[in-house]
């Protein structure tokens, strides 16, 4: 009798572990919003094996469309005689007008209620009801007809003992800052509906906790969670209300002393073309075990992250842009790593810092590099790479090559105004950071450390400031100059 | 003595045997593992000789990088014997770039410690050479020199030798993603742009 029991209690909880991994893995409702013009329609979407689904009849209730929810048939039907949508319950196939149309997942009716996969939408929604709907894959929103919403891109930076969060937005929007007892901070955004290009930031400091986009409740809005260090919150518009710095700031005090650098004004001087460069990547070369070229007690991986650190600040001021350093330690990269961060952060410039050496010590010509010309092109010969989705590393620069050109130009001639006694030389070669960047990208190799003259001038950090402040004003004048990135 | 006590000894005498046997061993092991010098051989004579003596000669152009830093490549005209091989061609050409310039305009490529180890050519074209690790450990850095170093090779091989279409250069055996931090070292094409040479004149025999 006993084993018996024990063999039944086995099977039970084996039969209970099957029907449990079969279930579908449902995830808790999240707050999902559809945009129309002069409305919003929030919903509750749910997530069934990392879909998103939709509640169906909400969204019919919303755009006043007659239905008929057939419980015997098992089959949902939207619209009248001659716009007519016909879903099934677990079919991916609907039915528009007599057509059948094919979704990317399944209708579903849980507990007597209809959810749609968000594609029905575009597929289904808009062909008997002429809207059209627009969906960013991993959003939690939809736009829909006429509605244009601001584009809103959100990075955060550690900039001497703050934490500086800057929102870019695509048209000017007006911007209100509330804080409550809980730290949190929270920015709220007026104007026209806001398409955030990512939820959430994925970053984290002394300050700062996280950075997330909300508009559940139809107000867009960017939540900060702060840690209690940070006391106080500082905000400065710039580019006519289209980019905001928020300065998180350990003491109140501070603000006397100025922690973050000046805001970036951009106001007649720089203009439309400044608003091209919102990003920009230095990459100081060399680092960690690589020290790069070394000459009477200068190595070059000391000597670009020194440089590196000013070009940053030159930049941020000059251009108002966000500037990422490939590394700002003493740290071994690969050229991958040093490209990959550039590619991801989508930057709109990246810059390669190097220094030079010669084995003749007369040598002082500076080399100012751009990817060779069809690199790579020929590694692949039988596959034309303009046909492929997925490119090889080193084929990335291909649509930027141009640019990069330009861009390096541009430096020649600038480096020949700011310091005239310097020569340099625009070359191209098979730069591995260069050859797997997507935007434009050159590398600057500086002088000869193994020239005295070249090598004291190079470690003088006035002469640092000056290099920079050259390549910031080129960095300008490319982005005036040139026609669009994007 | 006792029959127990001698089987014990013997037992013994058998686990210390065997004990020291294996100990012996694992010390011949760890001290072939210590000096296992796999320079030696590299040091050993060619299998087969390059070239033979009666072989016509062949005029090469070697590139090396000018002493006064104008381009990143300049040139020099040297002789080798026209082997049967272009492999055995291709290792002339590259010990010529191994042993640096006769002119002192220009410059040597190549760290002096670093040796032409192998060179393997496949039918698409593209010859794989193979040099020691001291090519990257002993290469002073910098971009120009490190592309100086690569094209060196690249151009001197392609320029000479058309049957080639591209040079991928090995370091220690094995790819490397670049030689010193810069030049990415992938089959790579002739690059005259670098040069102040032009290109050749006559007709090359190229398999496209």
């Amino acid at each position: 009798v006993r084993r018996s029991a024990i063999a039944i209690l086995l099977l039970a909880a084996l039969g209970g572990a099957a029907l449990f991994s079969t279930r579908a893995l449902w995830a808790a409702d999240t707050d999902f919003a559809i945009h129309f013009e002069g409305s919003v329609l929030p919903l509750k979407s749910k997530s069934v094996n990392r879909v998103i689904y939709l509640p169906l009849v909400e969204i019919a209730q919303h755009l006043s469309q007659p239905y008929t929810d057939d419980f015997r048939l098992e089959t949902f039907t939207i619209g009248a005689q001659n716009a007519r949508l016909v879903t099934t319950r677990n079919s991916a196939l609907i039915s528009v007008n007599g057509q059948v149309v094919l979704l990317q997942n399944p209708v579903r009716r849980d507990d007597s209620q209809w959810f749609v996969p968000v594609d029905f939408l575009s597929q289904g929604m808009s062909r008997i009801t002429g809207i059209e709907f627009r969906y960013r894959a991993g959003a939690s929103r939809v736009f829909a007809g006429n509605v244009s919403p601001t584009e809103l891109s959100l990075s955060a930076q550690a900039v001497s003992g703050a934490t500086r969060l800057t929102l870019r937005a695509g048209s000017p929007v007006q911007v209100e800052i509330q804080r409550d007892a809980t730290q949190r901070t929270v920015i709220l955004l007026r104007g026209r509906p806001i398409d955030p290009l990512r939820e959430r930031l994925d970053y984290k400091d002394r300050l700062v906790e996280s950075v997330a986009f909300d508009d559940s409740d139809g107000i867009p809005k960017v939540l900060v969670a702060t840690t209690p260090e940070a006391k106080e919150v500082r905000i400065t518009a710039g580019d006519e209300s289209r980019v905001y710095f928020v300065d998180f700031t350990r003491e109140v005090a501070a603000t006397e002393a100025a922690p973050p650098p000046p805001p970036p004004d951009i106001g007649a001087g720089a203009g439309a073309g400044a608003r091209r460069i919102r990003l920009a990547v230095i990459d100081a070369g060399h680092g960690g075990d690589d020290a790069g070229v070394s000459d009477s007690g200068t190595l070059e991986k000391e000597w670009t992250l020194a440089v590196a650190r000013k070009l940053r600040s030159a930049l941020q001021n000059r251009l108002g842009a966000t500037v990422l350093l490939t590394r700002d330690a003493d740290e071994a990269l690969t050229s991958e790593a040093r490209a990959g961060l550039a590619n991801r952060n989508q930057a709109d410039l990246f810059i390669s810092l190097h220094a030079g050496y010669s084995a003749n010590e007369n040598d002082a010509v500076s080399s100012i590099y751009v990817i060779q010309d069809g690199f790579g092109s020929a590694l692949n010969p039988d596959v034309e790479p303009r046909d492929r989705l997925f490119l090889p590393w080193y084929l990335a620069h291909r649509n930027s090559r141009p640019h990069s050109e330009q861009l390096a130009t541009l430096l020649q001639d600038q480096m020949g105004k700011s310091l005239p006694e310097w020569k340099f030389a625009i070359r191209t070669g098979p730069i591995a950071v260069l050859a797997s960047t997507m935007m434009p990208a050159i590398a600057i190799e500086f002088g000869n450390l193994n020239n005295p003259a070249n090598a004291q001038s190079l470690t003088d950090e006035a002469f640092q400031t000056q290099l920079a402040a050259a390549i910031a004003a080129a960095a300008e004048r490319f982005a005036m100059e040139q026609g669009t990135i994007r | 003595m006792p029959r127990h006590i001698k089987i014990a000894l013997i037992v013994l005498g058998v686990g210390f045997a065997i004990t020291f046997g294996l100990f012996v061993n694992v010390i011949g092991r760890i001290q072939s593992m210590v000096n296992d010098d796999s320079d030696a051989d590299a040091f050993a004579p060619p299998a087969e000789e390059l070239f033979s003596p009666t072989d016509p000669p062949m005029a090469v152009r070697v590139f090396f990088p000018p002493a006064d830093g104008s381009v990143v490549l300049s040139s020099e005209d040297r002789t080798i014997f026209r082997s049967p091989g272009l492999g055995n061609r291709a290792k002339q050409i590259l010990q010529k770039v191994v042993d640096g310039p006769q002119s002192n305009r220009l410059r040597p490529s190549i760290p002096p410690e670093a040796r032409l180890q192998e060179v393997f050519i496949d039918d698409t074209g593209v010859a794989y050479v193979d040099f020691s690790n001291a090519l990257a450990t002993n290469h002073l850095g910098g971009m120009v020199n490190e592309q100086a170093t690569v094209y060196s090779i690249v151009n001197s091989l392609i320029y000479n030798l058309p049957e080639i279409r591209q040079v991928q250069i090995l370091v220690g055996g094995g790819e490397r993603e670049t030689l010193k931090g810069h030049c990415l070292l992938l089959p790579l094409e002739m690059d005259l742009s670098i040069t102040n040479v032009k290109p050749r004149e006559d007709s090359q025999p190229r398999a496209d």
